[in-house]
Parts: structure tokens; sequence; C-alpha cells
């Protein structure tokens, strides 16, 4: 019964150590109870006797656990101290190793508090992001196109698997603020449009006041009240609770403040608006809402709870093609292949953005597995001197076990030092990337915190390479033979010196990849500069404005662009200016719809041809350079009520009119029933600038602004002006001031930074493994180093007779250098394989790389086998410069 | 060590981890009850041993691996748990008295000495 009794209470305790303890005090307690029952005790007695014997069953538990664990600590003890004694011995061995792991584990912890900001971390506020889901018309390259307001309204109302289906306008919009009503010029705010059920989707909870609700009505127009991010609370009003409640002006309209979002919200997106308003209040017509074509909202939703995201999608494709079916194309629907992604930061670009981080993830592994290797050649170096030691303790009786954790623990000293040195590191890194990342249109925050993911992503990362690379040089070093190497410590195991060699190799082959995938950036960078763009952005400067902050309508609203051009134009300094809604740089065309070219069939293979739409004010192709190659430009007269004009591309023209003059040809554009036929006035020089990006060569299709009748496309323009100096954007400010106070610059800057924009990913990336890889080279020439240095001492007797039985300096030094050099020409064969895969595999990714650059390979080669010969020099001379009497003597 | 003698000897750290080696040593595999047992008849003087001390040190020297416990039956078909020592317990075994002896055989010259 008592037995059975322990059975089950040792089920409950799954302690093995435990459960021994507990079965063998009972087996003595019965030995004492039978002794003295045999002694003539009546059992009772008996069994109090032997409790008595023993001491009492819970102290000697008590006693034997602190035991058993007292062995564990005070070995680890003894180990740490050991440990820590050891590298103060060798400070230059414990820095450079350190050093070099706080390189590797930094880089890789920079580049995960990246991904994690992007890809994995909950974003601030936002309750189980991983429910919410992305909803939008599928795009091609694996990403989503916004959808219109009716979409939205349908998706909603008609989705049984989604709890709740916000949108919210893509990017934000800058808004004209005046808080206190005083002539006081405008300021630049970012507003974002969402729908009323925004934060409640999002689970997010007002940190003061309230959000939006049903009490604010959907009517357009109706709903005059905004929330504020915390960010801007605390700038703007000082941390003012009474701010709820006050009215401010926005775009020249009135809104009242109902609340404050919580610390960092920022939706889920990577944009920072400073006000959230109501969808409703985007516009005071009823028109956008109501049109079923062009997508401007970006569409979100939360899963109910036990639906899958496998049925979301399911539903909304099916009601997609419902959808399609109901309103077609020809009457201005406009629905394609809707879809449901998971939700990303930034909406329908997750696999851009992961294959970047995955690129970059990669890099930095590398740099890792470099370091590491380094650090295992390091310690195997060191093992060699320390052997006498390991053979001493294991000829007085330390266990195997016992030598091997040891060793261990000293590698984990080091691990944790580079870890630390890494997680610092780390900051500066990220600090330097941020830096590097070119400033958008539109206020971008990537919250990159230190947080509990990555902490444990750092641990765990310099724990299982202490593990992984501290393991084998430790059993190496365990395993040695006691006898040989007590009787003479000179010699070593063969493997121990070919373990070695190849962390050297692997160290060689990991940072040629590091250095020649540099140089392919690097490449792409030069391919981009020389490429000749179309234009000329030097000396170009921009001033975006938006026409909403005022009260414009359409007519106005030209006047207004007309009288500002002809006034920047006078400004002192310039020399031509011109508006246009887009520039050639990062985020260019826009889409006005399909190109019809009556009497010729319908271009129909769209995939290998790009065009893309541009509204400009006349003076754009002088302003930026770009040859009028047939034909003119627009001038003061195209406006409307003239005849319709427009001008193409030299691709376009090639394109539309094969082997025929373009000029006085007309092209019919904009959705069935609604379209415009415009006639060619001019032919200009493509712009290449895109296609450094994408690869996708643009040749445009530019309108004039003047006659161009759709307002939405004409409220945000960029005034682009030459001037000698290159600094008038101050001057063009004022002007703005000037002409209408209620306008705030959305933004300003040059063409060039603008251009920029495209290649930041190019030049991260050749930045980033250009300077690891050469960390790296230097690493690898230290291991060479190593590895030649040893073999020249193991041998020194060897060279010593040979040098005595008159061998000539040549001979030797050939000797020497013949190790060396073979580890770096099989480190060299391997990294240059490896580096031709990983061309392979970034071509597809990244536009612009060349496919196949010999002089990038071999060049790179030709700087490792350099790097090597310098490393196997040292040691060379060291051998020549041996004594044959002195180390024969030492026999 | 003078005046009133006390009559327990109070063992000096690691003594007992010696003794009960050199007990498996002697006498082969034993388990905690025998072992027990078998140093209270050889003692002189009676150990002050609760024999559940022994466990602290059973436990450290098959952390070492200087002794090994498997379950086996006694004669009367109890369970219990013997202790035999192992080949690197026996060579500790033989360090350690080499050591414990010179160390004896100074204290004892010293304190004989004059």
């Amino acid at each position: 019964m008592r037995r059975f009794l322990f059975r089950l209470l040792n089920l409950v305790r799954r302690d093995r150590a435990e459960q021994e303890l507990a079965r063998e005090l009972t087996a003595h307690l019965n030995l004492l109870e039978d002794e003295f029952q045999r002694r003539g005790m009546p059992l009772e007695e008996a069994r109090r006797a032997a409790r008595v014997a023993l001491g009492g069953v819970e102290q000697t538990k008590e006693l034997q656990r602190e035991a058993r664990s007292f062995v564990w600590i005070d070995d680890a003890r003894r180990d740490l101290a050991y440990g820590l004694r050891m590298i103060r011995r060798n400070p230059v061995f414990a820095v450079t190793a350190s050093l070099s792991l706080a390189i590797g584990i930094g880089a890789n912890t920079a580049i995960f508090t990246v991904a994690n900001a992007l890809l994995f971390r909950d974003p601030p506020g936002v309750v189980e992001s991983g429910r919410l889901v992305d909803i939008g018309m599928s795009r091609g390259d694996g990403g989503l196109n916004p959808t219109s307001y009716p979409t939205y309204m349908d998706i909603r109302q008609r989705s049984t698997t989604l709890s709740g289906v916000y949108a919210h306008q893509m990017f934000p919009h800058a808004m004209s603020l005046d808080v206190s009503g005083a002539a006081a010029p405008a300021e630049r705010v970012f507003g974002q449009y969402v729908t009323s059920n925004y934060f409640t989707v999002l689970g997010v909870a007002p940190f003061a006041g309230r959000f939006f609700d049903r009490t604010d009505s959907d009517r357009p127009g109706a709903s005059p009240v905004i929330v504020l991010s915390h960010r801007f609370w605390k700038t703007r009003f000082g941390d003012d609770p009474s701010a709820i409640g006050r009215t401010i002006r926005l775009n020249a309209r009135t809104f009242t403040i109902v609340g404050v979002a919580p610390d960092g919200f920022q939706g889920n997106g990577l944009v920072a608006p400073d006000v959230w308003i109501p969808l409703n209040m985007a516009s005071d017509s009823a028109a956008i809402f109501e049109a079923r074509g062009g997508g401007w909202l970006i569409v979100g939703g939360r899963l109910k709870p036990g639906t899958s995201i496998e049925q979301a999608a399911d539903e909304v494709d099916a009601l997609g093609r419902a959808l399609e079916r109901e309103y077609p194309t020809s009457t201005g629907g406009g629905v394609t292949g809707l879809r449901v992604l998971p939700s990303s930061r930034s909406p329908g670009n997750r696999n851009v953005i992961g294959g970047f981080v995955a690129v970059l993830m990669i890099i930095v592994g590398l740099v890792l597995a470099v370091a590491c290797a380094n650090v295992a050649g390091l310690l195997l170096a060191r093992a060699t001197s320390r052997q006498h030691e390991m053979a001493v303790r294991m000829a007085i009786g330390a266990g195997r076990a016992r030598l091997v954790r040891q060793l261990v623990t000293e590698t984990a000293i080091l691990f944790a030092l580079g870890g630390g040195a890494g997680l610092v590191l780390a900051r500066v890194m990220t600090a330097v990337v941020v830096r590097m990342l070119p400033s958008l249109p539109f206020p971008v925050t990537v919250p990159l915190t230190l947080d509990a993911r990555v902490i444990l992503f750092t641990t765990t990362l310099s724990l299982v390479a202490a593990l992984l690379f501290g393991l084998a040089p430790a059993l190496r070093t365990a395993s040695a033979d006691v006898v040989t190497a007590l009787k003479d410590d000179s010699h070593s195991s063969p493997g121990r010196s070919r373990l070695r060699s190849a962390f050297v190799i692997a160290q060689i082959a990991c940072s040629l990849v590091l250095v020649v995938t540099a140089g392919l950036f690097v490449q792409a960078l030069q391919r981009a500069g020389s490429t000749d763009p179309g234009f000329d952005p030097r000396g170009v400067e921009l001033v975006s404005l938006d026409l909403s902050m005022g009260r414009y309508d359409d007519a106005t609203a030209r006047r207004f662009w007309r009288e500002l051009i002809l006034r920047v134009r006078q400004l002192p300094g310039v020399q031509s200016a011109t508006l246009a809604r887009v520039l050639p740089g990062g985020f260019e065309g826009i889409g006005v719809g399909g190109v019809t070219i009556p009497g010729a069939p319908r271009p129909d293979s769209e995939a290998s041809f790009h065009y893309s739409w541009n509204i400009v004010e006349p003076g754009y192709f002088e302003t930026l350079r770009i040859p009028v190659v047939a034909g003119r430009d627009f001038d003061a007269e195209d406006i409307a009520g003239r005849a319709a004009v427009a001008i193409v591309g030299e691709g376009a023209a090639r394109r539309f009119w094969p082997g025929d003059r373009a000029i006085g040809k007309v092209i019919s554009y904009g959705a069935a029933g609604r379209s415009r036929t415009v006639s060619i006035i001019g032919v200009v020089g493509d712009v290449k600038s895109s296609s450094l990006v994408d690869g996708l060569a643009g040749s445009f299709i530019y309108l004039p602004l003047q006659q161009y009748d759709d307002p939405r496309m004409t409220t945000s323009m960029t005034i682009a002006a030459r001037s000698a100096r290159g600094r008038s954007a101050a001057d063009i400010r004022a002007l703005v001031g000037s002409l209408d106070p209620n306008l705030a610059v959305v933004t300003s800057g040059t063409l060039e930074d603008a251009t920029a924009l495209g290649l930041v990913p190019q030049r991260l990336v050749a930045s980033f493994s250009g300077t690891l890889g050469l960390v790296g080279l230097l690493l690898a020439a230290v291991g060479i180093y190593g590895v030649t240095a040893y073999a020249v001492a193991r041998r020194s007797r060897e060279i010593g007779i040979r040098l005595a039985l008159g061998a000539r300096a040549a001979d030797v030094i050939g000797l020497v250098l013949r190790e060396g050099l073979l580890l770096t020409a099989v480190g060299l064969a391997i990294g240059l394989a490896l580096a031709a895969g990983a061309n392979h595999v970034l071509v597809g990714f990244l536009f612009g790389l060349p496919a196949m650059h010999p002089p990038t390979f071999l060049g790179a080669a030709a700087l490792f086998a350099a790097a090597g010969l310098a490393a196997c020099y040292l040691p060379a001379r060291r051998a020549m410069s041996i004594d044959p009497l002195r180390t024969l003597r030492r026999e | 060590m003078s005046g009133g003698a006390p009559r327990r000897v109070e063992l000096l750290q690691g003594t007992l981890d010696l003794i009960v080696l050199r007990a498996l040593d002697t006498m082969g595999p034993l388990h905690a009850y025998a072992l027990a047992a078998r140093l209270e008849q050889v003692a002189d003087h009676p150990l002050n041993l609760n024999q559940g001390t022994l466990y602290p040190a059973l436990v450290r020297l098959e952390q070492r691996n200087w002794i090994k416990g498997t379950w086996q039956k006694t004669q009367n078909n109890r369970d219990a748990k013997y202790y035999a020592i192992t080949g690197r317990g026996r060579r500790m075994l033989g360090e350690q008295t080499e050591r414990w002896r010179r160390l004896a055989g100074l204290v004892d010259k010293l304190l004989t000495s004059e």
C-alpha cells in the first residue's frame, strides 16, 4: 500500500533524481525496520526507531538535494573563475576573439532588430496583429493595389469571416494646420483619413478622450472631429489634457479634437501620421465615395475567432469574382482579383520587404560564420599550447567530460563578452542604417526597439554559436593522448591542424563571398551613376504643394498654378521652372487609364512595355534637360478649350507607330465612356531613372496641366526649378506663403536626392557587405598567419635540419608558403563558387546587378591571394632565421 | 585538543568521502544501510553519524563518477541501491589515501614533537 502511494507520488513529481532518492530512502527504512524487528521490536516501534536512526526522511532529502546541486554550482563557479583567470592571463586573445564575435553578433542583432520591427513585432497598441489581414487587388508581384470605397463597403457588408473591416487612405495627407487662428503662417501636418471603426478593429484604446464612433456621421463632410497622435499632442499641445474639446483649423476647415491615441500608436503601418480624420471628411462631394473605378483605400480586417486566413481568403476571392460580375470593368467597375494577405507593416509589400531582409540576414549570417570560424581557429591554436596542461589535469584524474565542460565554459565567457559588446555595437549599427535612409515624402517611423525578442535572439545566437564552435576545439583538446602529450608537447595530432585549416578555409570563403557581393553592388551603383538617366538632376530643386490645404476648385486651382509658376520663373537666379505631377526617381508614374490608338490594334503584350503618365506645365523638358526629339514643348496657349494635346516619349512613339512619324497622330485614354482624345505635338527622350530601381524602362506620356480636367490629379503638384546657385527653395517657400498663407510646403529637396531614393537598397547592401567583408578578410589573414606560424614552430626542427644539410633559402620559403597558400587557394575556390551562386540568386532579386562580372570576381580573388601571401610571408621569414645549431641542440 | 575530550569524533571535511570509498573498495558493493552499519561497526569511537548524513556524500561521489549505484535485491528480497566503486574512484582513493597519510603524518609529527 505504501509502495503504491509512493509510486503515485512519484508519478506526480517528475524529477527523476527526486524519485530515485525517495525510492532509496524507502528501501533504507525498510531495511532498518527489518533489522529492528529482527531484534524483537514491535512493528510500530521498529518503524519509529528506523526513522530516528536515519535522522528524518525530509532532513535527509534536503541534505542530499543540497549536495546534489552543490556539485554543479561548485563546478560551474570553479569553471567560471578559472576561465576568467585564463582570459586575464591572455588578454590579447580574449580581446581579439570577443571583438570579432561582437562584430558578428552585433551585425546580426542590428539586422534582426530591423526585421523584427518590419515583420514580427506587434505594432505598438495593436492587439493580436497576427489576426489582422490586408485586402486589396492583386498586383502580379505578390503585392496589393488599393480599392475604391464602394468595394470596401461591399467587403465590409458581405464578409462573414471577418469580425471587422476598416479602411484608410494609402498615404497620409499633408495638411495645413492653424491652431490659434492668428495670422501666423500655416504649419504642415500629416493627416490620415480612416474609417470610424479603424481603431476598434485594431483593438487600440484611446490614451485620452475618445476615438471615432457611430455618433460621428457617415455623410461626406459631416463629422469634423480628429484624433491626435500622442507624439503630436505632446509636441504641439504640450501634454495639455484640455486640448480635447478644442477646435483647430485643418486645410481651412474647423475640426474638434476628440481624443489622443496611446503613445507609439501609428496604426499597423510604417507611416506615422500626426492626426487621424474620419474617412467621410476626405471630400465634401459624394463622387469619390460612389466611384467604383480607381483605388485609394487600403482595406484591412480582423479574422473572427476560430476562422483561418485561408477561409477568409476563399471568401474574399469569391466575393471579388461576384463583384467583377456585378460591376464589369466596361461600366467603370474596376475590381480585379480581390485577395487577402497576412497583415504587413507595408500592406501588399511583405514579399519585397521579406526578400530584402532575407538578403541582409544572409550577409550578416556569413559575417557571423567568419567571426565564429576565426574564434574557433584561435581556440584551437590555444588548445595546442594548453595540451600539456590538459594532459596533466587528465593524468591526475579529471574526467574528459569535466574538461570539455571547463573548456566550453571558457568559450561561453568569450561569447558572452562578444554578445554583450555586440548588443552595444548593434545600437550603433542600427543608428547608422537609419541615418542612411533617405527622407520620404511622408513621415515614416520604424520603431527599432531592443525588445525581449531581440535580446532572446542575440542570447540564443551567442549560446548556439558558442556550443557549435566551442565544442569542436574543446573535444579536440580534451581528447589529447596523455602519454604522448606529456612526453613531448611539440608534436600534436594532425587532425587538429586539419580542423584548424578547415576553419581558415571557411573564413576565407565566407569573407570572399561578402567582398564579391559588395563589389557587385558597387558595380550596380556605378552602372546606375554612369547610365544616362535621360535627364539632368543636378541643380534642380523641388518644392511640393497640396492645394487641398486651401479652398480651390478646378478653375481657381489651374489659375493658381499658372500664376505661381510665372512668379517662380521671375525669382532671382532661377533659369527655368515648371510644375509636374510626378518626377523621375522613387515613386513615379500615375495611372489615368489605358491607351487606345485609333486605327491600330490595342497594344496587347503590356507586360513587356510600361508607360507612365505625367501632368506638367510648359518648361518641364527644358528644366530637366530632357531632349525634345521632334515637335515642340507645351506652350502658354495649350489651355482648356483649345485643341487637346500630348507629348510622348520615344519608346512609346516607337511602340504605338512603329516606323512612322508620331507628330499629328491621336491617342485616346481613360475609362470607356469617359475617354479623351489628344493629338501628339512632340516626342521627347525617354527617362530611364526608374529602370535603375525596378528594371521597368519608363516611357512617359505627358499631358498639359492646363488641359487636364480631373481636379483630384492636380491638387498636389511639385515645383521643379533649375537655378545656377541651386538655392531657390527658400525663395519659393516665401513666395508660396505670400500667395496663399493657407498653403504649407509639403516637402522640399533636390532632385538628385529624390532620384537617389530608389538606389537605397543597393547602397545599403554594398556598404554593409563591403565593410564586413573587409573585416572578414582581415580576420582571415590573421587566421592564415596563425596556421602558418604554428606550422613553422612545429617544424622548426625539421627546417633546422634541412638548413644544416644545406637547403637553400628558396626551398625553405617554398616549404612554408606552400601550406598557407594551399589554404588560401582552397578557400578562394570555394568562395568563388559560392559567390557565383549568390550572384545568380541576387540577380533575380534586385535589379541592376551584373549577371556575371569577371573583374569583380578576379579582383576580389587577387585581393585575398595578396592578403594570404602577406600572412604567410612573416612566418616564412621567421623560418629563414631559424638557427640550425640552436634547434638541434634542444634535442 | 585538551580538556574534557569529547567522545564523539567530528569528521573532517572530505573524510567521509574517503571512508566510503575505502569501505566500498574493501567490502565490494554495499547499499546505504549496510554502509552505515559497516561504518558504525569499524569505528573505535562511535561516529556521530545519522545514517541519513551518508546521502550527501553518496550523491557527491556518484556525480563525480567515483562510485556507481544500481538497484538490486537483498537476501530478504528487499529493494536496495547497491553502490560500487569505479575505476576512477579507485584511482582517487589511492591518491587521496596517499595525501591523507602524508597530511596525517605531518600533523602527527607536529603534534608529537616538543
